[in-house]
């Protein structure tokens, strides 16, 4: 490097942060192998098994002639229809976390580096992280249509440069999203109108899934008038000035040897990248320089005008008055004070951190819109085998979904005391006792919420009640095991360093918890399912009761055995 | 030179700092003092740029902060109460990452920060990941990182937090020499000491306002003579 030119910013900061990231690439393997072999292993399991699965099933459809290779090209149209709406609402999630709450962001903008800089170097991290996980998810789908298709090699090259591009257009519309969302986050008027957008959008979401009521006759007689009413409901997708409609058909259209198609919409798409590349890395840096400073700058409270029913009384008459969770917690909860301050400490925590709720709201939405189409779903099962077979796949969801709870946000409560473990170390409550009340806290919230869950969605496949007592209670004990597992591993493998709990789920600790809990689901799901009474054939009441205590004991087993590692850990932890 | 004019910051419905007017002339060591939620720590991030005055500006060597932010910041060491460091560099790869993007030289960036590492004891750290270091000896990083390109002006947020008393006393005779030198330096701190002992004008603010500046002689001649302490409590009494 000649020493009289000025390296580029923009360099520098891709130097600083390739060492940055591949040195902590390189820690992470060192910290722990086997956790890197259990990711690795992870990868490449999905990347061959989802590729199989895309595979099988894309030949399959393809199979039926004529119908096939519509449905199969639609797929390709919703796909990236989804992935350019899921990758904007990411983009701009994680821009607004990078642009504005990141430390890195205000150690550059106090240094010499213009505005700017600083804004495209962001966007490019940005955009990044994430688009990786989604590209990686969609990948084995895109290889499966090429082989499915018998595409030569170069589909597998003009493909990725096809994404390429593409993920960069939501990469900029999310970052100008953050920066307008950063703008008006606390005008009331902007907080009204999104409420009534989310409103809107419910109910028309709502009312565009309504389900069709399609009849045997239909399927007989009319399938493709079944067919077209179908994919007219997937006709956004091929709205022409989507992205995503370019790249779809530049991918189709090469598959079927339509080079000048595929060469058409290859310049549509690098057109208008270059164009909002061109805004976003010339033109957008003081836009973000105000919303930045307009964060920065804001009062705390940014909804308090909504909150118009409370009356402002002095600090003093306030600040140690009990609020209703304190109340609640009095009538509700039978530990001891310290227990209960304890419980409602972790709830405050929890409510007040919007990455965590938000979290939940997801996943829970998914399950009760999951379990709300199960009614559709039950009217077409007249086999006692597709009966049997859905009940146990909805309970092996259910306890999957729970899985995912625990691990995400019970597994990592140790670690999140973080720093201020010595305040609960200190304290005559004790390591123990602390423990335990985030265990029997977790799994009583749990227990109600996936029992409910469990009951409500057998009550909709239309099970007998018998039936529905015996899947609400297995998932009853299996929220005990997962709970216990994940408190007792958060506890033998606590990370004290970091506050982020999806850092800390991704450790070392997490990733056994989750995997465990996984293959207790399976292993436990497959033994209630071949000892079952009614099942599959049935078996007699002597299996029935041998699969449940095995079932009780292995559960009681896997939960207690590291709940109590955890206890004896936290006993002798070094704060 | 610093020239803070008419300044007030706005968070919603607090002023947190309110018509702050100040100039500091090259070559001065300038301590602002101020009890917690004074407005202290905002006027710093006003002059570093990293937020808008609501009304009001700050001119560093003449460049508003504002219009000129890159020329601004190009003559400011700025040093904050809880410095960011990348974790897995080494302080020297953090040094030349810094040297480069004040658009330093190697050679000049190697001397600067070689001596500077050496006054504070360094050496042994130089090439451990800054992860690895003990909170004080990130301070110290963060500090020579910032006083590497030579500025013009200084600005330190509380910088003897996590310093032992052998490093706080190097900080204070580098910064004494800065401002010998020409540099202005531009201080906050709680210790009173280090205003008695190093500060040729002393500041005071208070809900926002500066409600006493003058060297320490001027102070006390205008409050009895009595000690800094005394006069500091008496000037922020609702807070004590």
């Amino acid at each position: 490097m000649n020493d009289e030119t000025p390296i580029p910013h923009w360099r520098i900061l891709a130097g600083v942060n390739r060492t940055q990231s591949w040195r902590r690439l390189k820690s992470a393997v060192a910290h722990s192998r086997l956790h890197a072999f259990l990711m690795g292993l992870f990868v490449l399991g999905y990347a061959l098994l989802a590729y199989a699965l895309f595979h099988k099933a894309l030949q399959f459809t393809s199979s039926f002639p004529g119908l096939g290779p519509v449905l199969i090209e639609r797929m390709i149209f919703l796909l990236f229809a989804f992935l350019f709406l899921l990758l904007l609402l990411s983009n701009v999630i994680i821009n607004f976390t990078n642009l504005f709450r990141n430390r890195e962001t205000h150690f550059l903008l106090s240094l010499p580096v213009p505005h700017q800089v600083v804004y495209r170097w962001k966007i490019f991290e940005s955009g990044i992280l994430a688009s990786w996980a989604f590209l990686f998810l969609i990948a084995p789908f895109v290889a499966a249509y090429g082989t499915t298709y018998n595409a030569s090699w170069h589909f597998y090259i003009v493909t990725p440069i096809f994404v390429a591009l593409f993920v960069v257009l939501p990469a900029i519309l999310g970052s100008w999203a953050a920066i307008g969302l950063a703008r008006c986050l606390n005008r009331l008027a902007f907080q009204v109108a999104a409420v009534l957008v989310v409103i809107v959008m419910i109910v028309f979401v709502s009312s565009w899934l309504q389900p069709e009521t399609v009849t045997d006759e239909m399927l007989e007689t009319r399938v493709l008038d079944v067919v077209d009413r179908l994919l007219s409901r997937t006709r956004f997708s091929l709205f022409p000035f989507l992205p995503s409609y370019w790249v779809s058909s530049g991918i189709t259209q090469w598959v079927e040897g339509a080079l000048m198609g595929t060469f058409f919409f290859g310049l549509v798409l690098l057109s208008h990248t270059l164009f909002f590349g061109y805004l976003a890395s010339t033109r957008s840096g003081v836009f973000f320089y105000g919303a930045l400073s307009a964060v920065n700058s804001r009062g705390g409270g940014g909804t308090a005008r909504w909150k118009f029913w409370r009356r402002k009384r002095p600090l003093g008459q306030t600040a140690f008055t009990s609020k209703p969770l304190d109340r609640w917690a009095k009538l509700l909860w039978w530990g001891s004070a310290d227990t209960r301050a304890l419980i409602v400490k972790d709830i405050r925590t929890f409510l007040r951190d919007a990455t965590q709720w938000g979290q939940s709201l997801i996943l829970l939405g998914l399950l009760i819109a999951y379990i709300v189409n199960l009614r559709h779903f039950s009217h077409r099962l007249t086999s006692d085998f597709w009966i049997d077979l859905t009940s146990y796949l909805n309970l092996g969801a259910c306890a999957l979904n729970l899985a995912t709870l625990t691990t995400r946000f019970v597994f990592p409560q140790i670690s999140l005391e973080g720093k201020r473990i010595w305040i609960i170390g200190m304290a005559p409550l004790g390591m123990r006792r602390t423990l335990m009340a985030k265990f029997l806290f977790s799994t009583a919230v749990s227990m109600i919420v996936t029992m409910a869950l469990v009951g409500a969605s057998c009550a909709m496949l239309s099970i007998p009640l018998e039936r529905i007592l015996y899947f609400t209670l297995t998932v009853g004990v299996m929220a005990f095991t997962l709970n216990a597992l994940a408190v007792g591993l958060g506890a033998v493998y606590p990370n004290f360093r970091e506050d982020n709990p999806s850092k800390i789920v991704s450790g070392f600790g997490g990733t056994l918890c989750l995997v465990l809990s996984f293959l207790y689901i399976i292993g436990m799901l497959s033994l209630m399912a071949a000892t079952s009474r009614w099942a599959f054939g049935g078996s007699s009441p002597v299996v029935f009761g041998l699969g449940w205590v095995l079932f009780l004991g292995g559960s009681f087993l896997l939960g207690w055995l590291p709940l109590r590692t955890g206890i004896r850990k936290m006993a002798s932890v070094e704060i | 030179m610093i020239e803070i004019e008419q300044l007030t910051k706005q968070f919603g419905d607090l002023r947190a700092v309110d018509d702050l007017s100040l100039a500091v002339p090259g070559g001065e060591f300038f301590v602002i003092l101020g009890p917690n939620a004074a407005g202290k720590t905002t006027t710093i991030k006003v002059m570093a740029g990293l937020m808008k005055p609501t009304t009001g500006s700050v001119r560093i060597c003449g460049f508003d902060i504002g219009t000129s932010p890159i020329e601004a910041r190009r003559r400011m060491a700025y040093v904050p109460d809880f410095p960011f460091l990348y974790d897995k560099l080494t302080p020297t790869e953090f040094f030349r990452f810094t040297g480069k993007l004040f658009g330093m030289k190697d050679p000049a960036m190697e001397a600067e920060a070689e001596h500077l590492a050496n006054r504070f004891n360094l050496g042994d750290f130089l090439a451990k990941p800054i992860e690895s270091l003990s909170h004080g000896t990130k301070q110290r990083v963060a500090i020579v990182s910032a006083l590497m390109h030579s500025p013009e002006v200084v600005v330190f947020d509380e910088p003897m937090v996590g310093l032992d008393p052998h490093h706080s006393r190097v900080l204070k005779d580098i910064l004494r020499e800065q401002a010998e030198a020409g540099v202005t330096v531009f201080v906050s701190t709680h210790q009173l000491s280090v205003a008695e002992e190093m500060a040729d004008r002393i500041g005071i603010m208070h809900q926002g306002r500066l409600v006493a500046v003058g060297s320490h002689e001027e102070l006390q001649s205008a409050n009895r003579d009595r000690t800094l302490e005394s006069i500091f409590l008496s000037l922020t009494d609702n807070d004590a």
